[in-house]
């Protein structure tokens, strides 16, 4: 990687040509990521979208412990469909149950639906793309081949005919469903990066030092692809969640009993007109996640182009 | 140019094939496939062996896909398993619907994109452009079975100003202007939610196109020869900015077939989207896999007219 200026001189004129891992090289490298951290402080929306996840997260985890709200599947008839009022701020549904604790309930499934197929998709798409990239030729046509088959059919339809076959409302295979359906783009854009990274001078470096093929890809390569792929991450998660509620919305992702925002908007819908808060809070919720997410990412991308001018 | 478009449609051959034989070995290997499906439980194995034969079920997959390829290339996309109707014929009488919702929300969306682009170029850093950009964020935000509700609550619940869904009102019979009427009524909620997750997207890549023409060169000639802000935006810059903008428009047409699904199902628009959900509901597979392979092929098609618009366009641009 390119040592600054500055650290070459004090390195020559100080240090001899040894390189060893001085303050000043120690100082410097840490300077990176702060100029990157900082350039991300600086864009606010992006900060209160981190700072939103942030509290929901909270919100969604230890919300039950701290309000006292943690029995999302307790049934209360002679409580039904309460406006939102002290003992329970986001009201009830129709047999009573507290909204409040399904909603925290239902944030704890979509996000982790949302995090963990993001994850998945990335280890696919990372994986197929390094390998398409990496290699070229064959293994390039025949793995981006299949990622154009993935890339061609409109999601939403896939998703919907397999969810009939595997998901029978388990949240690891929706997940894995998600995650089948979303690995494309992040492949797409891994191989790009890996076509033109691999030409670089300090990849035939470490290949003449004897570095193997897996060692190149994963230790030197990816991790100089580590932003845009940062960036599709964090976007990605934001997509998923909006997956996971349509799928839910339509009775074909997370099912009844088990609480997820996509499903509670569902059954809200038909009370629309007694009981609005019972699709509310739901869809806000869905609503500001997903900003926030696409907020982060797209701050994320702003602060890691390294193109972009200083202000 | 030619011989690029001819290379194009080439290579978009073995893609297609390709995705032939993955929707089909989906549909038929999936557990509770075609085969879960048409059994009655209480058939014994002669009964089934009957069936199988009879379905063609008996063969071995690879055959069933040349047939099952070899019809659908002459346009015969085999029988529901709901109503027993030609694939085709269903096809036939739900795509006029979802191409006038889908064409109409993309004509409505493009106009907005380009006027809010402009604006919110032009307008750099105002709070105008602020407020564009934020309503953009949210409306990419926004699921679509969220914007439709809520739409469909305020304007046909609470101010009984539209129809809440279908494509018509069922059960009146209108004269023909009173019936135009009508079925345009119905089409605005479902191309205002179209639209408005379309406008979303496209305005910001508007603006960030028009930010860049107008930095250039030609742009400060024109001004500097007397041509008005006015004409300058219209006549010189929007002429190469929407240029990236219609190659977009072009490929997300693509979607029309399998890209209004979920409009669609809110609104219970008779299009499509809709019969994909009955084929859902009722495991009708063989509509299932044409609807997969239909919009997979609508996809390719206009991925590759986007790519020709952008060299027919712009003529910069040279393929060889």
């Amino acid at each position: 990687m390119d040592v600054p200026e500055q650290v070459n001189m004090i390195l020559d004129d100080e240090l001899g040509p040894e390189i060893e891992l001085t303050p000043a090289l120690i100082r410097k490298r840490r300077s990176q990521t702060r100029i990157i951290f900082d350039r991300f402080m600086r864009n606010k929306a992006a900060v209160g979208g981190a700072i939103f996840i942030l509290l929901l997260v909270m919100f969604c985890f230890l919300g039950p412990f701290i309000t006292g709200h943690n029995q999302p599947d307790l049934v209360r008839t002679d409580l039904a469909s309460l406006p939102p009022s002290f003992p329970n701020p986001f009201g009830t549904d129709d047999v009573g149950r507290d909204q409040l604790a399904r909603v925290m309930a239902g944030g704890r499934v979509s996000l982790l639906v949302g995090l963990s197929s993001m994850l998945v998709a990335l280890i696919f798409g990372v994986g197929i793309g390094a390998f398409a990239g990496y290699y070229g030729g064959l293994v390039d046509n025949a793995l981006m081949r299949v990622t154009d088959v993935a890339l061609a059919v409109p999601s939403y339809l896939l998703l919907f005919v397999l969810s009939i076959a595997f998901a029978n409302g388990s949240p690891i295979n929706i997940v894995l469903l998600i995650a089948v359906l979303s690995w494309a783009s992040t492949a797409r854009l891994v191989r790009s990066e890996f076509l033109s990274l691999k030409e670089r001078e300090y990849v035939l470096a470490a290949r003449t030092m004897g570095a193997g093929n897996l060692r190149l890809m994963f230790r030197h390569i990816l991790p100089n692809a580590a932003g845009p792929i940062i960036v599709s991450a964090t976007l990605l998660v934001g997509g998923n969640i909006i997956f996971e509620s349509v799928l839910s919305y339509f009775g074909f992702g997370i099912r009844i009993p088990l609480a997820s925002w996509g499903n509670m908007v569902a059954q809200g819908q038909p009370l629309y007109d007694v009981a609005p808060w019972l699709v509310f809070a739901p869809a806000f919720c869905i609503f500001f996640t997903v900003l926030s997410f696409n907020l982060v990412g797209d701050g994320l991308r702003d602060a890691l182009d390294p193109y972009m001018t200083e202000r | 140019m030619g011989r690029y478009i001819l290379r194009r449609l080439i290579q978009a051959v073995p893609l297609l094939l390709l995705i032939t034989i993955f929707m089909f070995a989906l549909i038929h290997l999936m557990p509770g496939g075609p085969e879960a499906v048409i059994f009655n439980p209480r058939l014994d194995a002669a009964g089934r062996a009957a069936i199988r034969a009879n379905f063609g079920l008996d063969q071995p997959l690879p055959i069933q896909y040349l047939k099952w390829l070899r019809s659908t290339l002459t346009g015969n996309f085999g029988y529901s398993f709901q109503n027993h109707l030609p694939v085709s014929s269903i096809f036939a009488k739900r795509f006029p619907a979802t191409l006038e919702l889908f064409v109409l929300a993309l004509f409505v969306a493009l106009l907005c994109a380009i006027f809010f682009g402009i604006v919110s170029a032009v307008r750099q850093n105002t709070v105008l452009d602020y407020v564009i950009t934020i309503v953009s964020y949210f409306g990419i935000a926004m699921p679509a079975f969220v914007l439709g509700l809520f739409l469909q609550d305020i304007f046909a619940v609470q101010l009984h100003l539209l129809p809440v869904s279908g494509r018509e009102t069922l059960g009146m019979s209108y004269d023909f202007f009173n019936s135009l009427l009508d079925q345009a009524l119905h089409l605005v909620l479902p191309v205002m939610t179209l639209a408005f997750l379309f406008i979303a997207g496209w305005s910001r890549f508007m603006r960030s196109s028009m930010i860049e023409v107008v930095k250039q060169d030609y742009m400060r000639t024109a001004r500097a020869k007397g041509v008005s802000p006015i004409a300058m935006l219209i006549r010189h810059a929007l002429r190469n900015a929407v240029i990236p903008l219609i190659t977009v428009v072009a490929i997300e047409f693509g979607g029309v077939a399998g890209g209004a699904t979920i409009t669609e199902g809110i609104f219970s628009w008779p299009g499509m989207g809709s019969a994909f959900f009955d084929a859902l509901n009722a495991r009708d597979f063989p509509v299932l896999l044409a609807w997969l392979t239909i919009s997979a092929c609508f996809v390719i098609v206009f991925n590759l007219v986007a790519d020709i618009l952008y060299g027919v366009m712009d003529p910069r641009i040279r393929y060889d």
